[in-house]
């Protein structure tokens, strides 16, 4: 991150830096997270938000043993736990904690509606299972992550239009803590996740190595060069608009932001755009997959997980591509097996996730000690490289080893525990995401990126995925699947 | 916090590659490039069944 950051005005010297203060909070969560092998479900009462037509039905505790609480009951927990945690956190950074408290209880209260409005079916539901679950014939198929794009409107449209009022909330946009936090805690989502899949996996394994290979060390460069050469973007912009469109989206290019010490506003533009491209992404994809790919499901499963890009979008263009490519299939009197196709889709993604933290590790080492080293310096020296080192990314690192070892280690029924455990946590991540967003648009005057910058970010997204991710993925798939068919139903 | 504004930034004069930035590339590339051929060669000798 640049000096020119986030303009908070202190009232005392800070005692702790931003960055180390997001890893004490992320790890507090992750630990708390843990309290279930022992017994206890120390998070389950944080409120979380279900994909709803019926808005009382929305809210409620993330774990039913706090289902007394309702959700009414669970969200007011889960403010309170926040203001007091991040008050804490602003008496430590030498703020004002009540004029912190104040703005913050406005920021919660924005953020969590958004996260609620973009958790509307008529929004968030992807799958035509879903609409019809739901009883819709249309959605906009934003998945739950639309909530993101609604706290960055939400932002956007008080920055611009109630400035008074954006300056009184400033004391409480803090997106480069709340980023952090919620990548902390990432980590150990990740890790279960990857470890759910690790059966499943480890029968792919060749697959799997070759989307991280074809994702991190042949998308990636290629996109940067894209940007940089082709579109003159800069390395602030090229590198998480690389790992977003190459890697998986939203978390990717926001560990690749902090990475590389980038203006948060730029990692949360760059992942508006792939929440809005994995929705064409999902509309296009899967009938391409069945018009084309339906004699090879295999491929174009993995193809699909491949070229989505965020996490949710891809699993659910897996499930649409299997739900067309099945139907295609009977009606020319062949059944496979359900689930098969959407586990290669989640697997290739599973895989491609699990080395967001290495990758950023990279990044950060080099950005560091070579592309952004200290004016006036010859070479940064290791203790240099590591006081500018984002120190967040060593607790990403840490909650992810953490938690794939503990589920790895444990029996299933702890390791269950556990994933469940992690989704609470995961809740938090999602409420600090929103936070985040919902800070840079209050930050942030994007209104000359709309007129005219943003067309030249989605320029580089569409010639990298149409001129060259697709086509590649597509290659390597069926390298890989070519000619091995799920199992047919018995 | 300054606001990004893309239009002036695509004015500013283009950052030239810088060696470490081309070093990355083209390591990530050939490294990519040879590790896929042998994923390839291994998926060839035992295949997904």
């Amino acid at each position: 991150m640049s000096a020119a950051t986030v303009s908070v005005q202190a009232a005392q010297p800070a005692r702790i830096s931003e960055d180390w203060l997001s890893v004490l909070i992320g790890l507090g969560v992750f630990g708390l997270a843990l309290f279930p092998l022992a017994g206890f479900d120390a998070l389950g009462w944080v409120a979380t938000t279900s994909v709803w037509t019926d808005p009382s039905a929305a809210l409620a505790p993330a774990s039913k043993a706090y289902a007394s609480l309702s959700g009414f009951g669970a969200l007011v927990i889960t403010y309170l736990a926040l203001l007091a945690v991040l008050s804490a956190g602003a008496f430590a950074l030498g703020e004002d904690v009540k004029r912190f408290a104040l703005a913050f209880t406005a920021v919660f209260a924005i953020a969590y509606v958004s996260w609620f409005v973009g958790s509307w079916a008529r929004f968030a539901a992807v799958t035509p299972a879903d609409q019809a679950k739901f009883g819709l014939s249309w959605s906009l198929k934003l998945t739950s992550e639309g909530g993101f794009i609604v706290a960055l409107l939400a932002g956007l449209a008080i920055a611009n239009v109630f400035p008074a009022f954006a300056e009184r909330l400033k004391s409480a946009i803090h997106p480069e803590l709340y980023i952090k936090i919620a990548i902390v805690i990432l980590g150990a989502f990740i890790a279960v996740t990857a470890a759910g899949k690790l059966n499943l996996a480890s029968s792919l394994l060749l697959r799997g190595v070759a989307a991280i290979i074809e994702a991190y060390l042949i998308y990636w460069p290629v996109v940067y060069l894209i940007a940089r050469k082709g579109f003159g973007f800069s390395r602030e912009w090229s590198a998480p608009l690389a790992s977003g469109i190459s890697i998986c989206g939203v978390a990717a290019a926001i560990a690749t932001g902090g990475a590389i010490r980038s203006r948060p506003q730029v990692p949360v533009l760059v992942s508006s755009l792939v929440v809005i491209f994995a929705v064409i992404e999902v509309m296009i994809l899967p009938a391409i997959a069945q018009a084309f790919m339906s004699h090879e499901p295999l491929v174009a499963a993995a193809w699909v997980g491949l070229a989505v890009k965020t996490d949710g979008a891809a699993v659910a263009a897996g499930g649409i591509t299997q739900a067309l490519i099945q139907a295609k299939a009977a009606a020319e009197g062949v059944a496979y097996q359900p689930g098969w196709m959407l586990a290669v889709t989640a697997t290739v993604k599973v895989f491609i996730d699990v080395f967001i933290g290495v990758w950023a590790f990279i990044l950060a080492y080099i950005w560091t000690n070579h592309i952004n080293p200290r004016p006036g310096a010859q070479k940064a020296r290791p203790v240099e490289i590591w006081r500018r080192f984002p120190k967040f990314i060593l607790g990403f690192v840490a909650t992810f080893a953490i938690a794939l070892t503990l589920t790895l280690g444990t029996q299933a029924g702890a390791s269950g525990k556990l994933a469940a455990a992690i989704g609470e946590a995961n809740v938090l991540r999602v409420i600090f995401f929103t936070l985040t967003f919902f800070s840079i648009g209050v930050l942030s005057n994007f209104r000359k990126l709309w007129e005219e910058g943003l067309g030249k970010l989605a320029a580089v997204y569409v010639v990298s995925l149409f001129g060259f991710v697709v086509w590649v993925g597509f290659v390597i798939s069926w390298l890989f699947f070519a000619g091995v068919k799920p199992p047919l139903a018995s | 916090m300054p606001n990004p504004d893309l239009r002036d930034e695509m004015k500013a004069p283009v950052e030239p590659l810088l060696p470490v930035e081309k070093k990355l590339m083209g390591w990530s590339l050939s490294l990519g490039l040879a590790l896929l051929v042998l994923l390839v060669l291994l998926n060839r000798v035992a295949p997904l069944n």
